[in-house]
């Protein structure tokens, strides 16, 4: 049980190549190659620059079938292969220039995610302006309403509201009129958080520069969730992984290391494991923890959740097994859950009962259609490729390099952890991505050790000249692979994601139009401004249920509208292009549907068109004075 | 390398950047006294929020940071900023208190008495990550040799 007394060496010089130092005779120290020093700026300049020379060239506009995909230029696939060549140069020099693989993973970032930022004339993904729309009704009430029960559980953001409240601040203090002026930018914005825990967090059990930012281009290419956008997950999850890269670093118990403590015992590549932290220490760092963990819970309902599940799973090591931060991580959520959160709370654990152990069910993505269309599916399968192949070089490494794994086994485990809240539920469609979105940085990390062999201790075994062969092309290769999977995975839908701003005032227009106590329809919540005024107007997204229940609708949309509709109440049925894109490509409704729809809605007299347009179409309930009524 | 943070110049470089992160909270709020939509207003508030109070709660060790806790005080330094200051605006509409000043002023004087306290004792920011397994206090350790992770 005792801890060995092998301590760690601070300070030995690091490998020119990023690798730990030599433990034997080191090799002649290699003459600066001056090449080297102009080639990554230069490639650098060139990928970016080719970049920037593409986004004028993208006609964003007439997105179709394959998003972005195909509206973007040469230019743009070939700035992301010099950025991608560049970052392996400066691999190279990973142990002595940490600086050079930084800029290129910033470069990458921007490469990725900063195009719809530039280009888009209008919030990219509909349902980020239902963010805006809280933003905005928290700063007309100058107040937080969290148990005032309003449609489509919309009060759920004013009981997890510290994102909301933070946005409103900044809107207010940058004298903005709302965050539609800055939204498109926050995956940048979050990405430059996020990127020095990462590292943190991979510094932490690697001393291999070339490991560490391996793991954190891969963790880029990977993250193709779309969870970075201005929504409380992205901060949550950084404030998740802030926790985490802390709790490694410094709760490690006395006497656990065990032979981790050997260096003899440990991967090359590997870290000396933290120091230890006596009962007062960890107390302290409890306690500089807590602001973060209840920031952490007044921002989003499901992270706190998996916190607890990544902490439970670290106690399962002997090394981090720390009760008390776990009790209080737990009672956090718990006292946020029953005070602020509790409505939903409530309603969550009583429908609890019908999802728990549903894995099939909880597992699926999206509502309840298939991807639909060219674009659509591919994306979706590049998504599960992107995925299962993440998870094989992970599954490479973890077999194959087990001295590092064993290092890095709370690392593993923190990944591993929010596998099984599939049992659970599932989070409206969203829990497939979101475990995996948890899991991503442990997966990273042994991909990228699957990629990047061991550099120093190795002796020139035939064995081990094999395999730095092999990963020296299996590297390149898989990175090019990742970023050719990253691309329709994230820009594959974007003809979705995109709305034109002429449909977005179509739809504040008919929104203002409403009065108070008023009802919108529309097939589903996904498409621009649907939740403005959205604590005076009630909203029935009528297409997001079974879609076999959809074709019968189809049968007699006006009827079956119409008789759901409460006696009394003004309904409106807003219809638009954004709307028709989604419904067919989540496959809410069948090809044609929505066409089939409108038409039918314009043709009935249980309806009247107030405004159309190419990009939509508004229509008001006129009901005969003999309709039943109900409830949608 | 070895910076030695008794050096003159490393001290009047740790003292500027403790007077700049002291300052950051009260640049942020004169900002906001100029037109709404002004550019300008953007830059000192977006980095005040996302790094003043972290950096004030993380940076100012005795004697300055060691190569690896660099990284982290670097790393923590935003998230605890975002922290604090998404709580801080939640309490404010929480009680209805809400005004650009109200969540200013507040997270601009913390930064500044913060900033002339002593760092959080978290082990790495102190001493740097990598030392001899057996505990003594952080709090009475002085920094070993070499940096950190």
């Amino acid at each position: 049980m005792g801890e060995e007394a092998v301590p760690a060496r601070p300070g030995a010089p690091e490998r020119k190549d990023g690798g730990r130092p030599e433990t034997s005779a080191p090799h002649p120290r290699r003459a600066p190659v001056p090449a080297l020093s102009r080639l990554l700026p230069a490639l650098l300049v060139l990928g970016l620059g080719s970049w920037g020379l593409s986004l004028p060239l993208t006609d964003f506009r007439s997105m179709d079938d394959y998003g972005l995909l195909d509206r973007l230029p040469v230019t743009f696939y070939a700035s992301l292969v010099i950025l991608t060549a560049g970052f392996l140069v400066a691999l190279r020099r990973a142990g002595t220039s940490p600086g050079w693989p930084l800029v290129y993973c910033v470069g990458l970032l921007v490469a990725l995610k900063a195009a719809p930022a530039v280009l888009y004339d209008s919030v990219r993904y509909p349902w980020a302006s239902k963010h805006d729309a809280v933003v905005d009704t928290i700063l007309g009430a100058g107040e937080l309403r969290p148990h005032a029960a309003l449609s489509g559980n919309m009060s759920a953001y004013d009981q997890w509201p510290g994102f909301f409240t933070l946005n409103a601040a900044l809107v207010r203090a940058f004298g903005v009129e709302s965050t539609a002026v800055y939204l498109n930018w926050a995956p940048i914005v979050l990405g430059l958080i996020l990127l020095p825990v990462l590292v943190l967090l991979y510094r932490t059990f690697t001393e291999d520069w070339r490991l560490v930012w391996t793991a954190v281009w891969i963790f880029q290419l990977a993250n193709w969730v779309g969870q970075d956008y201005l929504a409380p997950q992205g901060l949550a999850y950084v404030l998740h992984l802030t926790v985490l890269a802390v709790v490694l670093r410094h709760f490690v118990r006395p006497g656990s290391a065990g032979r981790l403590r050997d260096r003899a015992a440990l991967d090359p590549a590997a870290a000396a494991v933290p120091p230890s932290t006596t009962t007062r220490q960890r107390a302290v760092g409890v306690l500089i923890l807590s602001p973060l963990i209840l920031a952490v819970n007044a921002v989003h309902q499901l992270t706190p959740v998996m916190l607890c599940v990544v902490l439970a799973a670290l106690c399962l090591t002997r090394r981090y097994r720390n009760l008390g931060l776990l009790a209080v991580t737990g009672l956090i959520m718990l006292a946020w859950n029953l005070t602020m959160g509790r409505p939903l709370f409530l309603e969550t654990l009583g429908t609890l009962k019908d999802s728990l152990g549903r894995l099939t069910q909880n597992s699926r993505a999206g509502y309840t259609g298939q991807l639909t269309g060219p674009g659509p599916e591919l994306a979706g399968r590049a998504g599960i490729a992107m995925a299962l192949a993440v998870v094989l070089f992970a599954g490479i490494a973890v077999l194959a390099r087990r001295r590092l794994t064993r290092g890095a086994l709370p690392l593993l485990l923190a990944s591993a952890a929010p596998l099984p809240l599939f049992a659970v539920n599932d989070y409206g469609g969203e829990m497939l991505f979101r475990v995996y979105l948890f899991g991503l940085p442990g997966a990273a990390f042994f991909a990228a050790a699957a990629l990047v062999p061991a550099a120093g201790g190795a002796r020139r075994s035939r064995a081990a000249v094999t395999r730095r062969r092999v990963t020296a092309v299996a590297l390149p290769a898989a990175l090019l692979a990742l970023t050719a999977g990253f691309l329709p995975a994230y820009y594959g839908k974007d003809a979705m994601y995109y709305t034109p701003p002429a449909e977005t005032d179509l739809v504040v227009r008919a929104i203002d139009g409403m009065p108070a106590g008023g009802l919108l329809l529309a097939t589903s919540g996904s498409f621009p401004q649907a939740l403005h005024r959205y604590d005076d107007v009630e909203h029935w997204w009528f297409c997001e249920q079974d879609p076999a229940e959809n074709k019968r609708m189809l049968a007699d949309p006006a009827r079956y509208l119409a008789d759901r509709i409460p006696r009394g109440v003004t309904a409106q049925v807003v219809l638009t292009r954004t709307q028709d894109i989604y419904t067919s490509g989540e496959g809410l409704l069948p090809a044609g549907g929505f066409t089939v729809l409108r038409d039918r809605l314009k043709a009935s007299p249980l309806f009247r068109t107030v405004e159309e347009h190419p990009y939509g179409i508004v229509l008001v309930h006129t009901p005969p004075t003999t309709t039943p009524g109900g409830a949608p | 390398m070895t910076i030695d943070p008794t050096a003159p110049a490393s001290r009047t470089r740790r003292h500027g950047a403790r007077a700049a992160v002291a300052a950051s909270g009260w640049l942020a709020l004169a900002v906001t006294l100029l037109p709404a939509g002004f550019p300008l207003r953007w830059v000192p508030v977006l980095l005040f929020v996302c790094l003043g109070p972290g950096l004030a709660l993380l940076h100012p060790q005795p004697r300055g940071l060691r190569p690896g806790a660099r990284l982290e005080a670097f790393a923590l330094a935003a998230p605890l900023s975002l922290a604090l200051a998404a709580l801080t605006a939640t309490f404010l509409f929480l009680v209805g208190g809400f005004s650009v000043p109200a969540f200013l002023v507040p997270l601009a004087a913390f930064t500044t008495v913060a900033t002339f306290l002593p760092g959080l004792p978290l082990p790495a920011a102190t001493r740097g990550a990598v030392a001899p397994a057996d505990a003594e206090s952080f709090l009475s350790r002085e920094r070993g040799p070499g940096g950190g992770r």
